[in-house]
């Protein structure tokens, strides 16, 4: 069944791209140190034109474009991943427990309301405002915020999933709990987890190059979206040529794994829910 | 949900956010206090607290540091912008992403439907900022077509009254086509799946077997039902633009209330941070109160559970 799955994704054209566009940065972020010309903190002549030693050019302070470049999609790939798998991971869990669990389900449910209510990402930006910039606080701030839908979408389908003839008839045979939701209901959810997953992350990236862009990434880590802080600060990025190199490559890789996200998402979804269709 | 847990529910996510405004720079290491502005005299806590909330209350917000000023004043100045920013923003993105959507269902699987699907997918996929800084370089510097920077021409003598307006429409094209632009994917795509889906009805079908026109029944009886689902979806966009003021205003240098963040940001100003956060938080819980009325009232069975 999963290699069936597997096989109809890969002939969904608009996922293949998006997954393509992601293995491609991940690739880039994994191999980082193999792939850059230079250590991205290494300075050289500053604010250099793009040449053969320095393929897109130097930086404000002399820091080899390209290499931040690279070294860039590491910090922001890991800031959006991990920060999204914690909280596809809180919200897994405690859409499954309330659920599954009766008991806990008002309670959970009205954190989970307030959580959607509450204006997440001007939140986000003054708590990272307050904290030192650093690549784990912006994992922490995210994962911390961005749970809530994930859990409620979780809930509703554990509600249904839940009362299924065969998990009732599981039960008469003297299955316990654990072992239902083991068996029965993880997997089950399992599809709906990794389209939260993908959706999340797209958010993330997002708003992590925003945050950065405002000057609240980590200045040790720059990610893409601090190299276009940096970009926007240099007072002549706009007059000169210098936004070809500087800023229009760190704006693109952003623009390009938001668009593979959203390519993969539409394609989950269009497998988990076969009615969204988008192009017939 | 009835009416009144709404409001408590409001009510107590306004509480929540005032008290985390109070308590966050209490909670951080001493750095960012002692040179803030916010008052670290010898009242306890809870008095602190009151005080706080007291003050609120009478819109004294504290003491900007980087522009010396009381950080009410300053969000005065620049909340008129904002609101002129996101109130032309919100229209737009409202009428063109129903207007796209309900064309491209119209049109589906037709070239004008990938055509609309690509593109606009492909505009929500660029950062606010990065998309305005694009519109900087080419349609700003490159063509000169468009003002570079702020919401008005500075030093300048306008002969009419006229001139002003024009003149501030023109440095508001640029800001609001950015956060058009970004946000009309959401209402798009809600709209044309909406209009699928109602389009699929049988009476849509009976309405085309008595021989209405084709405009005619997109118009009173596809897009009426269609647009149900999107007033929700307007609010949640209309938060997402508030939001993308903080990035659009900065990279234009728009003066409003989100380059106040940007600002803030940059020179340690905490006060000032705090009184923006303050402002977009609870323009966005307005807006979202207001979507969830309307639709209780519009939808009647939301009001019988």
């Amino acid at each position: 069944m999963k290699i069936a799955f597997l096989k109809k994704y890969l002939t969904n054209q608009l996922g293949l791209i998006g997954l393509g566009i992601l293995i491609f940065f991940v690739v880039t972020a994994v191999f980082a140190p193999y792939i850059a010309p230079y250590d991205p903190d290494q300075r050289y002549k500053s604010t250099d034109h793009p040449n053969s030693a320095h393929l897109l050019g130097t930086n404000h302070v002399g820091q080899d474009i390209l290499s931040e470049l690279i070294y860039g999609t590491r910090v922001s790939l890991f800031i959006t991943l991990f920060a999204s798998f914690v909280s596809a991971f809180i919200g897994t869990s405690l859409g499954v427990i309330a659920g599954y669990f009766g008991r806990t389900d008002f309670f959970i449910m009205r954190i989970v309301d307030l959580f959607l209510t509450i204006p997440r990402l001007p939140l986000i930006i003054i708590i990272a405002a307050f904290m030192r910039p650093s690549v784990w606080n912006l994992v922490f701030v995210f994962a911390l915020f961005e749970w809530s839908i994930t859990a409620r979408i979780i809930r509703s389908e554990v509600l249904t999933l839940k009362n299924r003839p065969y998990v009732d008839a599981t039960r008469m045979f003297g299955a316990g709990d654990f072992y239902i939701l083991g068996r029965h209901i993880l997997p089950n959810v399992v599809p709906l987890v990794v389209v939260q997953l993908v959706l999340v992350s797209r958010y993330i990236i997002l708003a992590e190059s925003g945050l950065s862009f405002i000057g609240l990434g980590d200045p040790t880590a720059k990610s893409w979206g601090m190299i276009l802080h940096d970009a926007f600060e240099y007072p002549t990025i706009f007059i000169s040529d210098a936004w070809m190199w500087w800023m229009l490559p760190a704006g693109m890789c952003i623009v390009l794994t938001i668009l593979s996200l959203t390519f993969i998402g539409y394609a989950l979804e269009e497998l988990v829910n076969p009615r969204l269709k988008l192009l017939t | 949900m009835n009416i009144i847990t709404k409001v408590v529910s409001y009510v107590l996510i306004i509480f929540i956010i005032l008290s985390l405004n109070f308590f966050l720079p209490r909670m951080m290491p001493a750095g960012p206090l002692s040179d803030s502005g916010i008052t670290s005299s010898n009242e306890s806590v809870l008095e602190e607290y009151i005080n706080y909330m007291v003050n609120l209350v009478h819109g004294e917000l504290g003491w900007s540091t980087s522009r010396n000023a009381p950080v009410w004043d300053v969000l005065k100045e620049s909340l008129k912008w904002t609101v002129l920013l996101v109130g032309t923003s919100t229209a737009i993105y409202v009428i063109a992403g129903i207007l796209t959507g309900a064309v491209s269902a119209w049109k589906k699987g037709k070239k004008s439907d990938a055509g609309l699907l690509v593109l606009l997918i492909s505009l929500a996929s660029f950062p606010p900022f990065f998309l305005g800084m694009l519109f900087i370089v080419f349609l700003a510097w490159r063509l000169d077509i468009f003002p570079r920077f702020g919401a008005q021409t500075l030093f300048i003598d306008y002969s009419t009254p006229f001139g002003v307006v024009l003149d501030i429409l023109h440095h508001l094209i640029l800001p609001a086509a950015t956060l058009t632009l970004t946000s009309i994917g959401v209402i798009y795509l809600l709209t044309r799946n909406s209009m699928l889906n109602v389009l699929g009805e049988d009476y849509i079908l009976a309405a085309r077997a008595k021989g209405l026109s084709e405009w005619y029944i997109m118009r009173k009886h596809a897009l009426k039902n269609a647009l149900l689902p999107i007033i929700t979806m307007v609010a949640l966009v209309a938060g997402f633009v508030i939001t993308g003021t903080i990035f659009v205003e900065t990279v234009f240098a728009y003066p409003g209330v989100g380059v106040l963040v940007y600002e803030a940001v940059q020179a340690h100003d905490y006060p000032l941070l705090q009184g923006a956060f303050l402002i977009i938080a609870l323009a966005i819980l307005a807006v979202n109160f207001i979507a969830d009325m309307v639709y209780v009232h519009l939808d009647p069975r939301v009001r019988e559970e």
